[in-house]
C-alpha cells in the first residue's frame, strides 16, 4: 500500500510540476527567451492569492490572482523580454534572471521577510483512508486542478487556429510573421498565458509550502528539466517530463532518499544522451 | 617669512586634527551573514541582534565607534568565504561575526585561522565548529547539537515514547542533532525504526512523510530548519502525522513555527532560549520588536539572542583586554567569559578549551490554544553544560593556554 500511496504521489507531483513548466516551455519555445522570471511569476501568484483569499474566499481569489499575474507577464513581456527577441538566449536568461532578483527584494520589503500561512480550502483538507493507504485530499484537488490546466492548454494549442499559429511560430517565426500573424502579439499572448499558469501553479503550491520570497527558487529547475526531457513547446513531451521527474523523486525517497534530488538530472542526461531535442521534441526556433 | 608662517600653522593644524581624526576613525565588524538562501530570515533576525546590542552599548566599544560591514553569505559556504576574505583585505577587519548554517560557520572559521582574525560565529550549532573543526580564532555562541539533541531525545526517551524515526537535513548540523539523539537512544533502550536523511532544498516531504506514517514509530525525531522547515512543518498537518507519533525537534526556531495556525502547532522541540521565560525577557522582547517592528519574528528568538551576545562577547574581552585590535588578546581575554548582558535568564559562559558559549537550552511543547505570541509553553530548562560533549567525547583545546 506504501508502494501505491507513493505512486500515486509521484504522479500528482509530476502533474503540479507540468502545471508549473507548461509556461516555461511555452515561452521557450514561441520567443526563444529562458525566461528565469518563471519561478518569481509563480510566488506572486501565491502571495496575490494570500492576500486576497481570507476576505474574498478561496475560489474567487484562485481565479483572481492568475490575472493579475497575468497582468505581470504583460509588463514583463513589454517591458523586459521584448528586447531581446531574436538574440542570443543567454541575453534573456540574464535580464530575467536579475528582474527575479529584484522582484524577490521588492516582495520581501513589501510583505515582509516571514513565511505566510495559506490554509488548503476546507472542501479538500483531511486524508483519505483506506486500510493502510493514505493520501491528501488537497493533493487530489490540486491534481485535478493541474489536469484541467494541462487538457485545458493542450484543447488550447491543439484544436484552435491561435495554436496552431503558436505551433507553427515554435519552428518557423518568420514565416509565421510573413504569413501576416503578428509575431509580437503571439509571443505576448503567450507570456501572459504562462504566466496565469505559472500563478495558478503558486497558489496550488501555496497551503503545500507556505508562502515566502524565495519559493519560486524551488521550481525554477525543476521546470527547465522537464522542458529538456519533454521536448521545447510539446505538452505531451512536458507531460511526460513531469511524470518522470515526479514518480523519480517519490519512488526515489524510497530507495536512496538522500540522493533523490540527483535523479532527474541523471534522467535527463540520459534522454538528452538518446533523444537531443527532448522525448517528444522537434526541430525549433532556438536551433 | 609669511610663508613659513602659513605653512607652519598647517602644520600645526595637522598635527592638532590627525590623532582626533584617527581616533573617530570607526571600528569596523565585519558580519558574514546571509542575506539571501534558506536561511536568509535567521541572518536578519542575527544581524538585528547585533544592532540591538550596538545600540545598548551606545554604539561603542571603549570609546570607539563601532560600525557593521554586513556582506551577504548567500547560505553558502564559499560565497561565505570569499565575503570574509574580503572584509580582511578590503575592508581590514579584525573581527568578523555572522553565521547561522554551520557549513558557512566552518568555512568563515578556516578563513579566519587562516588570516589570524577573530571569529565568533553566532548561529552554527553543528558539533565540528566546537570539535573537529574548532580552531583558536573561532567561538561559538549558538548551543552545540550535543547540547540540543541530547536534552531534546532525553525529555522524548523520558516521557514520549522509544520507537523513534528521524528525519535528518542531510548537511553536517542535521547529521549532529540526529547523531545526539541516536546517543541517548541507544543508552535509554529506545529502539530506531528507519532514518530519512532530506537534501537542503527539499521543499515537498510528502513522500518521506508516507514512509514515516506507516512506520509504527512513537516519536518522529526531526532536525530540518529554514524555509524548508517552514513546508515541513505545514506537511506535518497535512499528513495528520500527530495523530500517529509525537513529533520532536532536536532544535527549532521561533521564525519557523510562527507562521503556522494553531492547530498545525503540536511539535516539541527544544530551543535555544524562549523569550517569554521571565518578565525580564519579555520586556527585552517587546523593546525589540519596536525596535525592529518588520522582523520575521514579532519577538525575540534564537538568532536575536545570539547575535546580541556576539557583540557583548566582544566589548567584555575589549574592555577585560584593554584592546580592540589586538586579536590574540581579544581572544585570550573572551576565555572563560561570565556574559551577564545576554537578555538571558541566566549569563552565557565562554568555555576555554572549545570555545562553545555556554547558555540555558529550553523544551518547548507547542501550544494550539497559545494566544498571539504565546506558541509554545515552557516543558523544561536545562543549561547547555548539563548535555554538552563532555572532555572525553571532545577532547579538543584550542585555548590560549594550549597554544603556547
Amino acid at each position: 500500500m506504501l508502494i501505491l500511496s507513493l505512486i500515486l504521489n509521484g504522479v500528482v507531483l509530476g502533474l503540479v510540476y507540468t502545471a508549473v513548466a507548461l509556461g516555461f516551455s511555452l515561452v521557450l519555445g514561441v520567443s526563444g527567451v529562458i525566461n528565469f522570471s518563471h519561478g518569481i511569476i509563480f510566488t506572486f501568484g501565491a502571495y496575490f492569492f494570500w492576500a486576497m483569499y481570507q476576505s474574498i474566499g478561496y475560489l474567487p481569489a484562485m481565479v483572481l490572482a492568475p490575472i493579475f499575474v497575468a497582468g505581470i507577464g504583460y509588463l514583463v513581456e513589454r517591458v523586459i523580454i521584448r528586447r531581446v527577441y531574436g538574440q542570443d538566449p543567454l541575453f534573456g536568461l540574464l535580464i530575467t534572471l536579475g528582474f527575479a532578483i529584484a522582484m524577490e527584494e521588492l516582495i520581501r520589503m513589501i510583505f515582509g521577510p516571514a513565511a505566510h500561512n495559506v490554509d488548503p480550502p476546507s472542501f479538500a483538507s483531511g486524508l483519505l483512508i483506506i486500510g493502510d493507504f493514505v493520501y491528501s485530499y488537497y493533493r487530489l484537488f490540486i491534481a485535478g486542478v493541474a489536469i484541467l490546466m494541462i487538457g485545458g492548454t493542450w484543447i488550447l494549442t491543439e484544436k484552435s487556429n491561435f495554436g496552431a499559429v503558436v505551433k507553427a511560430g515554435m519552428f518557423n517565426s518568420e514565416m509565421v510573421g510573413a504569413l501576416g500573424h503578428n509575431l509580437y502579439k503571439l509571443r505576448l499572448y503567450v507570456m501572459v498565458l504562462g504566466s496565469a499558469a505559472a500563478g495558478l501553479a503558486g497558489i496550488l503550491a501555496a497551503p503545500i509550502w507556505s508562502v515566502k520570497s524565495g519559493m519560486g527558487n524551488a521550481i525554477l529547475m525543476p521546470s527547465f528539466l522537464i522542458v529538456l526531457m519533454g521536448g521545447l513547446g510539446s505538452i505531451p513531451g512536458t507531460l511526460i517530463g513531469g511524470l518522470l521527474v515526479g514518480l523519480s523523486i517519490s519512488l526515489g525517497t524510497l530507495v536512496v532518499p538522500r540522493y533523490v534530488d540527483i535523479i532527474p538530472y541523471l534522467l535527463m542526461g540520459v534522454i538528452v544522451y538518446f533523444w537531443p531535442r527532448g522525448l517528444m521534441g522537434q526541430q525549433n526556433i532556438i536551433e | 617669512m609669511k610663508r613659513i608662517w602659513i605653512v607652519g600653522l598647517m602644520l600645526l593644524g595637522v598635527l592638532l586634527v590627525a590623532p582626533q581624526a584617527m581616533a573617530e576613525e570607526p571600528f569596523k565588524i565585519g558580519v558574514v551573514s546571509p542575506v539571501s538562501g534558506n536561511y536568509g530570515d535567521h541572518g536578519a533576525l542575527e544581524r538585528a541582534g547585533m544592532e540591538m546590542a550596538l545600540k545598548d552599548l551606545g554604539g561603542k566599544i571603549l570609546g570607539r565607534t563601532v560600525e557593521l560591514e554586513v556582506l551577504d553569505s548567500e547560505s553558502n559556504p564559499d560565497a561565505a568565504a570569499r565575503r570574509a576574505r574580503s572584509l580582511i583585505e578590503k575592508d581590514q577587519v579584525k573581527v568578523l561575526v555572522g553565521g547561522v548554517s554551520s557549513s558557512v560557520g566552518m568555512a568563515v572559521g578556516a578563513v579566519a585561522e587562516e588570516r589570524k582574525v577573530l571569529y565568533v560565529c553566532t548561529n552554527g550549532n553543528s558539533d565540528e565548529l566546537t570539535s573537529a573543526k574548532a580552531n583558536h580564532y573561532q567561538f561559538r555562541v549558538g548551543a552545540s547539537m550535543a547540547a540540543l539533541g541530547r536534552a531534546a531525545a532525553t525529555y522524548a526517551t523520558n516521557n514520549l515514547g522509544k520507537k523513534w524515526f528521524y528525519l535528518t537535513h542531510d548537511y553536517s548540523w542535521g547529521h549532529s542533532g540526529t547523531r545526539w539523539a541516536r546517543d541517548v537512544m541507544e543508552k535509554t533502550g529506545a529502539t530506531e525504526v528507519g532514518e530519512v536523511k532530506v537534501p537542503l532544498g527539499t521543499r515537498d516531504f510528502s513522500s518521506q512523510l508516507l514512509q514515516i506514517r506507516n512506520s509504527g514509530a512513537e516519536v518522529l525525531m526531526i532536525t530540518c530548519a529554514g524555509f524548508d522547515n517552514v513546508a515541513l512543518l505545514k506537511q506535518l498537518a497535512e499528513y495528520k502525522i500527530y495523530d500517529k507519533m509525537k513529533v520532536v525537534y532536536t532544535l527549532m526556531e521561533y521564525v519557523d513555527m510562527y507562521p503556522l495556525d494553531p492547530d498545525e502547532r503540536q511539535a516539541y522541540a527544544a530551543v535555544e532560549v524562549s523569550w517569554n521565560e521571565n518578565p525580564k525577557m519579555e520586556a527585552a522582547s517587546k523593546k525589540f520588536e519596536k525596535m525592529f517592528p518588520d522582523a520575521a519574528a514579532p519577538v525575540m528568538d534564537n538568532g536575536n539572542y545570539n547575535g546580541y551576545i556576539a557583540i557583548m562577547m566582544i566589548n567584555e574581552a575589549a574592555n577585560k583586554a584593554g584592546s580592540l585590535d589586538d586579536v590574540e588578546k581579544l581572544i585570550c581575554a573572551m576565555e572563560g567569559l561570565e556574559i551577564t548582558n545576554n537578555l538571558r535568564a541566566q549569563p552565557s559562559y565562554v568555555s576555554p578549551k572549545t570555545h562553545q558559549v555556554l547558555s540555558t537550552v529550553d523544551i518547548v511543547k507547542a501550544n494550539p490554544e497559545g494566544k498571539g505570541l504565546n506558541i509554545w509553553d515552557v516543558q523544561k530548562a536545562y543549561h547547555a553544560s548539563e548535555y554538552d560533549m563532555t572532555e572525553e567525547e571532545n577532547p579538543v583545546d584550542v585555548s590560549c593556554g594550549a597554544q603556547k
